[in-house]
C-alpha cells in the first residue's frame, strides 16, 4: 500500500511516500517559509524523484492538527485536492500522535508538547515500549506548570518531543523529573510519521473520502479571557 | 513614548516612511483610531519605508495583506474580528516570530492578545479637520 503523507502543521513542513513501512522518498523543510507556497513543490518533486505517480497512491494521510491554524488548513486542503480526483481514501492523523513516532524505539513516556503560546502547550502522553506508542491522554491544551506536575505519576524516563520541548525542558517545573530533550532529528514531527501513524489508523479502519478530513484546533486557555479589553481597562 | 503632529494624509504616510525605515523585523505595530483616522495612510509609508512598491490597500474585506520588500510586512485589519476564533482564523498568531513586520489596524478589538512587546501606535484628531496627532509608545530609539 502506498501512502503519501503530509506535514505542515507547524513552522517546518515536510512530504513522504512510504510503501509496506518503508520509506521510498522524504521531502523536509524548515525554512519558515509559508507552506502554501513550499507544500506543493516538495509534494511534486518528491512523486517526480521517485518515478511514482499520483493514480498508484493508496492512501493520503495529514497531520490534522493541533498546531498552526493556517498551516493545518494548507495540509488539509492540498491533500483533499490530490485524493478528489480518484476518491481516494485518506486518514487525519494528530499531529501529537505522528511525533510519538520519531521516538517508539525507545521504552518510558513520550510527552509529546507543541507550543501554543502565553505557557500553553498543545499535548498528548504516550506510552512507548520499544515498537509502538500507547496513548495514555486525548490531545490538549494545558499550562507547562500543569503538565509538569502530572508528568510525576508517569513511568520513567520521561522523552519530550515537539517544538514546545525546548520550552518545557528548560522550565523550572519540568527540572525535577530529568526528562529526556531529544536531538534535532528527533525533535519534530515529520510526514514519515504520519504515515507510520496512518498506516495504524487504516488497520483500525479508520480511513475517510477526501472530503471527510477534518482540522482538529484546540483552544489554549487564554481563549477564556475577553479579546477586547473593557474601557477604562486600557492604558492611556 | 514620542508625539507628532501631522496636518495632512501626505506628512502621515512621510512618518510612516520614517518608522518603517527604522524597523528591524518582528516588530508588532499596534494602530488604534477610527476610521479615516490615518491609519492606512501611515501604514502606505511604513510600506513604502521598507521598500514595498506596490501600493497599499486597506484589508478590511481579506483581513491581511502580505507584502515583500526589506522584510516582510504583514498588514491585518480586526475591524470584524469579534472572538478569539474569528482571531485564530486570521492566522495572526503564525505571523508572530515569522521575523516579519505585523502591522494590525482596529487593534482595539484585539487588544489582549498584542504581545507585551508591541508599539502602539494612537491616533487622535487635532484642531483642524486635517490634524492628526499620533503617540508612538514603545519604539526602540
Amino acid at each position: 500500500m502506498k501512502i503519501l503523507a503530509v506535514d505542515s502543521s507547524a513552522a517546518a513542513a515536510s512530504a513522504a511516500l512510504t510503501q509496506e513501512g518503508k520509506i521510498l522518498g522524504e521531502f523536509y523543510c524548515n525554512v519558515g517559509l509559508t507552506h502554501s507556497q513550499t507544500l506543493m513543490p516538495m509534494i511534486g518533486g518528491l512523486l517526480k524523484n521517485t518515478r511514482t505517480d499520483i493514480g498508484s497512491v493508496d492512501l493520503f494521510a495529514v497531520s490534522t492538527g493541533p498546531g498552526s491554524f493556517t498551516g493545518i488548513r494548507i495540509g488539509i486542503a492540498s491533500v483533499k485536492g490530490l485524493a478528489m480526483p480518484k476518491n481516494t481514501p485518506c486518514i487525519g492523523v494528530s499531529t501529537l500522535r505522528a511525533m510519538a513516532e520519531n521516538l517508539a524505539h525507545l521504552s518510558g513516556t513520550v510527552c509529546a508538547v507543541m507550543d501554543a503560546r502565553c505557557g500553553q502547550v498543545y499535548n498528548a502522553v504516550f506510552r512507548v515500549d520499544g515498537k509502538t506508542a500507547e496513548r495514555l491522554v486525548p490531545d490538549r491544551a494545558v499550562s507547562v506548570q500543569a503538565l509538569a506536575e502530572e508528568c510525576k505519576k508517569y513511568a520513567g524516563p520521561l522523552f519530550l518531543v515537539g517544538d514546545g520541548a525546548g520550552l518545557c525542558y528548560n522550565s523550572p517545573w519540568f527540572e525535577p523529573l530529568g526528562a529526556v530533550l531529544p536531538p534535532e532529528t528527533l525533535l519534530y514531527q515529520r510526514a514519515s510519521g504520519v504515515a507510520k501513524a496512518a498506516e495504524e489508523a487504516f488497520r483500525e479502519g479508520k480511513a475517510v473520502s477526501p472530503g471527510g478530513l477534518r482540522p482538529v484546533y484546540l483552544r489554549p486557555a487564554q481563549a477564556e479571557r475577553a479579546l477586547k479589553k473593557k474601557m477604562g481597562e486600557s492604558r492611556k | 513614548m514620542q508625539k507628532f503632529t501631522t496636518v495632512s494624509p501626505e506628512e502621515t504616510e512621510a512618518l510612516g516612511e520614517k518608522i518603517g525605515a527604522g524597523l528591524k523585523g518582528g516588530e508588532v505595530l499596534a494602530l488604534f483610531g477610527g476610521m479615516g483616522a490615518g491609519k492606512t495612510a501611515l501604514t502606505r509609508g511604513i510600506a513604502r519605508g521598507l521598500g514595498i512598491p506596490q501600493g497599499v490597500s486597506s484589508p478590511t474585506f481579506a483581513l491581511v495583506h502580505e507584502y515583500h520588500g526589506r522584510l516582510a510586512l504583514y498588514h491585518f485589519d480586526m475591524y470584524r474580528v469579534e472572538s478569539w476564533d474569528d482571531l485564530y482564523s486570521t492566522g495572526f498568531f503564525d505571523y508572530l516570530g515569522t521575523g516579519g513586520v505585523l502591522v494590525v489596524e482596529w487593534s482595539e478589538n484585539i487588544e489582549n492578545a498584542l504581545p507585551e512587546s508591541a508599539v502602539r501606535i494612537c491616533f487622535q484628531r487635532g484642531k483642524s479637520d486635517n490634524e492628526r496627532i499620533i503617540t508612538v509608545e514603545g519604539m526602540d530609539p
